[in-house]
């Protein structure tokens, strides 16, 4: 598996642990699926996500600052796959 | 006696509050009239109420949210009501605005937060003005890309409507009086709050309610009771979640629950659930021991007065928000609307009465509600401006 494949399967399964609950754990998460319509995450949650990958590869990620930067349509249409491209983009360099 | 003129957007939520501070200042002799569309709010005013229609010709935009609002859900539901809604809205109404307080000549104008027209005109004409703020997720900083979306919405607004005047950040929070019907118990210190100057009233009470038939020998004292309600908006939005909570309710026979959804629900409810399409909802808050709702600031408010733990199914606009609140003020509990399962409900509904803490939080909250002064207080605040020395007098030529 690629580096990007590693991380986004890291990022599913920080998603399901952060959300706990039973109907997560079958929902069918892929690189397509969107925090907003999809899995019905709010920012609030969001951040938790982010604070569980960050725990987990540590300082080099700024997720919250990341999505500063992008547009009100971009973050509600923003999908997992986006967010471990992102993920997998910085820390490239700690691998 | 001051002349005052409110306006707010043809949304029913919006309209209560602003009713009952307009008959605390009829009350105290001032002169209230209405510029709003008579076609959707007109039968809730009072019949001698004086009203300036902003609904012009019948083949005119009649400024409806529409049916691709009631799909939309979290954060696009935002982006949707200001882009779509709430822009256009303004943008549109700006002129007959500015020409009805022109014609009418108010020493004071009462602006809802989501009819930023009227603040604009209160501006153009140096009128003293306050904002109601009908939910308190409205003065909140969200993230730095939602809030200077939000001031960049703003912003092209005053550069078409207001084009020799300074744009401000929040043009529709007045300068002199920010009317919240909220309380800062509730509000938390989750988010930090958009400069402005405050004043937390709580909600108003009761008002423009019309009078609905209920068949109370249906609950029963020996059982604990439930109001379940996605408010009017999202009542019939899909049928889902009302099923999922007819399947969970069937495994708990020891309760009793109201649900307030479409008739056809009715057929699959098992016997402890009775489906009404409207419900007079204080009076059954009265008998109740719990609610399940979307969060909507008016429910949320209501359920806490009568010291009722939550809970809380957020679906769109601020119901996120006040959600948050509920559950940070330790009065609620979190389920996902379109994903909870009938286990997951189920196990919720019984946490929900089985935790003391969740009630004796939510009489907390409710205590402070009450002591807050609601109508009458906002009527105050908006009786001092008027009485306010060295405004900027308007000219009406």
């Amino acid at each position: 598996m690629s580096r990007y494949d590693d991380t986004l399967e890291l990022v599913i399964a920080k998603i399901r642990s952060t959300i706990n609950e039973d109907w997560i754990a079958l929902y069918d998460i892929d690189a397509e699926t969107r925090f907003n319509d999809d899995l019905e995450i709010e920012s609030i949650e969001f951040v938790k996500i982010a604070e569980a990958i960050q725990a987990h590869y540590g300082a080099q990620l700024d997720i919250v600052g990341w999505l500063s930067g992008r547009s009100i349509q971009e973050l509600i249409g923003l999908s997992v796959g986006e967010l471990a491209a992102y993920v997998a983009e910085a820390t490239a360099g700690a691998a | 006696m001051a002349r005052i003129l409110i306006t707010v957007p043809p949304l029913t939520g919006h309209l209560n509050p602003a009713l009952a501070v307009a008959d605390e200042l009829e009350r105290r002799g001032h002169v209230v009239a209405w510029a709003l569309h008579r076609r959707q709010l007109g039968d809730k005013l009072p019949p001698r109420a004086r009203v300036y229609p902003l609904d012009g010709e019948a083949d005119a935009n009649d400024d409806d949210l529409g049916a691709v609002s009631a799909r939309v859900r979290g954060l696009e539901s935002v982006r949707l009501f200001f882009e779509d809604y709430t822009i256009p809205l303004a943008a549109r109404l700006f002129a007959p605005l500015d020409a009805i307080a022109r014609s009418f000549q108010p020493d004071v104008m009462v602006v809802d937060h989501q009819m930023p027209a009227g603040a604009l005109v209160a501006r153009k004409l140096g009128l003293p003005w306050a904002t109601l703020v009908t939910t308190s997720a409205s003065i909140l900083k969200m993230s730095p890309a939602f809030d200077d979306w939000v001031a960049a919405q703003y912003h092209s607004l005053q550069c078409r409507c207001l084009p020799e005047t300074p744009p401000v950040e929040r043009p529709d929070f007045s300068p002199h009086k920010v009317i919240v019907f909220s309380i800062e118990a509730l509000l938390g210190d989750a988010h930090a709050r958009i400069a402005a100057p405050y004043a937390f009233v709580g909600p108003t009470r009761g008002e423009g309610r019309r009078r609905v038939e209920f068949p109370w020998d249906w609950l029963r004292e020996d059982r604990r009771r439930l109001l379940i309600t996605l408010g009017t908006v999202s009542r019939d939005r899909d049928t889902r979640f009302f099923e999922v909570m007819c399947a969970a309710l069937a495994g708990l026979p020891q309760l009793q629950a109201v649900m307030v959804a479409p008739p056809s629900l009715a057929a699959q409810a098992p016997d402890n659930v009775l489906v009404r399409d409207y419900v007079p909802q204080t009076e059954l808050l009265a008998r109740v021991d719990g609610v399940i709702c979307h969060a909507g600031h008016n429910t949320v408010c209501e359920a806490l007065l009568q010291g009722l733990p939550l809970v809380v199914a957020p679906i769109r606009d601020d119901q996120p928000v006040i959600a948050h609140q509920v559950i940070a003020a330790g009065a609620g509990l979190f389920m996902r609307h379109g994903k909870v399962t009938p286990a997951a409900a189920r196990a919720t509904i019984e946490k929900l009465l089985a935790t003391p803490s969740l009630a004796e939080q939510a009489r907390r909250i409710g205590a402070a509600l009450r002591a807050a002064p609601g109508a009458a207080g906002a009527a105050a605040h908006i009786a001092a401006l008027t009485a306010a020395p060295a405004r900027k007098a308007a000219s009406w030529n």
